[in-house]
């Protein structure tokens, strides 16, 4: 039971229906005999109306389908399950020596439809743009044959490219589809590069007969032998590229 | 799921109406809606309390806009010192006498456009209301009395007090 005279508060509760049935009642009376706060009441009261009013259009606006659930939900689920394969490639990343996620990531996930496509990606990331840091260097005595076999060691020997200039100066491993690989890369007085590349040839893949192809603005020979797949990348315009077709001589 | 979707499909408009009369802009209050929504379909599981789910919705939209206008303001600050100049808010205080409601209603403070549109519009109960700012419900009526003088002032053109300033 409120008091009379009816406090400010009260008379606001009064006006957005929040008093009791006996309290509404008791100030209806009271309003009744004091025009002036029944003024002010009233005044309150149509402000209130006005704003519903005016704040009624809004209303009808068109939905926005964006703003459906179902849709919102839905976007949701993929940005979770996005995260979720996002975090599985970078464990499988971190499991593999000296690779950072993001590298590691965009090798496995390239399908290898077209032979050696891996090789080429390598060849993108590590001796293009340069990106990571080998794993294995070349000092003045280093011997990158003896790396290589700590991997694969029944593969090819390594080429000798120093006919035309080039020596091995770097070596890096990789996780790939297919199994590990291992990139070498050849490097000649005025720094343009090559890279050897071998890996096991995978589940569907299988050996590949002799060939090459390029692919934008490089070019890989490739082929099988000893277990694994090779390919030798270098950009096409290159003089080397055409000295490699008649190196490669297994 | 669907009849959950299906209850939210009826409270959206209003939270687009709630955001539009906070951010007073379209496509911003279509933006804090949508992130709303995402931070309580996504917290839904145990966040979501009993009780009217619209309160709730206007609670999390409230604070989302709250977030956004001080991490604005921030901004905004920080351009004035690089710029040495204040582009987002007028220096000088303005004073404005309303054409319409709309306008009054937009020359109130964000937390009184709120309560009005929360208790006016809406029709959500002061326990409501003060569970959703957080104080007790004695606040809420006294600043709501505060929010429904200052309309009635500028809708008028009575006065507009120091207390009533743009602050867009």
């Amino acid at each position: 039971m409120i008091s009379l005279p009816p406090s400010e508060r009260d008379l606001h509760a009064y006006v957005d229906h929040q008093l009791s049935e006996s309290d509404r009642r008791v100030v209806d009376t009271w309003l009744a005999n004091h025009p002036e706060t029944a003024a002010q009441v009233r005044a309150w009261q149509q402000d209130a109306q006005k704003l519903r009013a005016a704040l009624s259009g809004v209303l009808q606006q068109p939905a926005n389908p964006d703003l459906d659930p179902a849709l919102i939900r839905q976007r949701l689920k993929r940005q979770s399950r996005r995260h979720l394969a996002t975090a599985a490639a970078l464990v499988l990343a971190v499991s593999v020596g000296g690779l950072s996620g993001w590298q590691a990531r965009e090798i496995t996930l390239v399908r290898t439809e077209q032979p050696m496509n891996d090789a080429m990606q390598a060849y993108r990331l590590f001796a293009q743009r340069e990106i990571m840091p080998a794993d294995y260097k070349v000092s003045a005595d280093g011997d990158m044959q003896g790396w290589l076999d700590r991997y694969f060691t029944q593969a090819h020997r390594l080429p000798n490219l120093s006919a035309a200039g080039f020596q091995p100066v770097s070596g890096r491993l990789l996780s790939t589809e297919q199994g590990p690989a291992a990139m070498v890369v050849y490097q000649d007085g005025s720094g343009h590069k090559i890279s050897f590349y071998v890996r096991p040839p995978g589940p569907e893949n299988g050996f590949l007969p002799r060939g090459s192809r390029s692919d934008g603005e490089l070019q890989a020979e490739y082929w099988s032998g000893g277990g694994y797949n090779y390919a030798m990348v270098s950009p096409v315009t290159d003089p080397a590229a055409r000295m490699l077709k008649q190196t490669l001589k297994f | 799921m669907n009849d959950i979707d299906e209850h939210l499909r009826e409270i959206i408009p209003r939270l687009r109406r709630f955001a539009v009369s906070l951010t007073r802009n379209p496509s911003s209050a279509d933006d804090l809606v949508q992130s709303s929504l995402e931070r309580a379909l996504s917290s839904w599981a145990d966040k979501r309390p009993e009780g009217d789910l619209r309160a709730w919705l206007f609670s999390i939209l409230y604070r989302q806009f709250l977030d956004a206008h001080r991490r604005s303001r921030r901004y905004a600050r920080m351009l004035e010192f690089f710029t040495g100049r204040d582009d987002a808010q007028p220096s000088v205080e303005r004073t404005v006498i309303a054409q319409s409601t709309l306008e009054a209603f937009d020359l109130l403070t964000a937390e009184q456009r709120a309560l009005l549109l929360w208790v006016s519009v809406e029709g959500l109960s002061y326990k409501e209301v003060a569970q959703i700012l957080d104080v007790p419900t004695g606040t809420v009526m006294s600043r709501l009395s505060r929010a429904r003088q200052a309309l009635r002032q500028v809708s008028d053109g009575e006065i507009t007090s120091p207390s009533l300033r743009i602050l867009k």
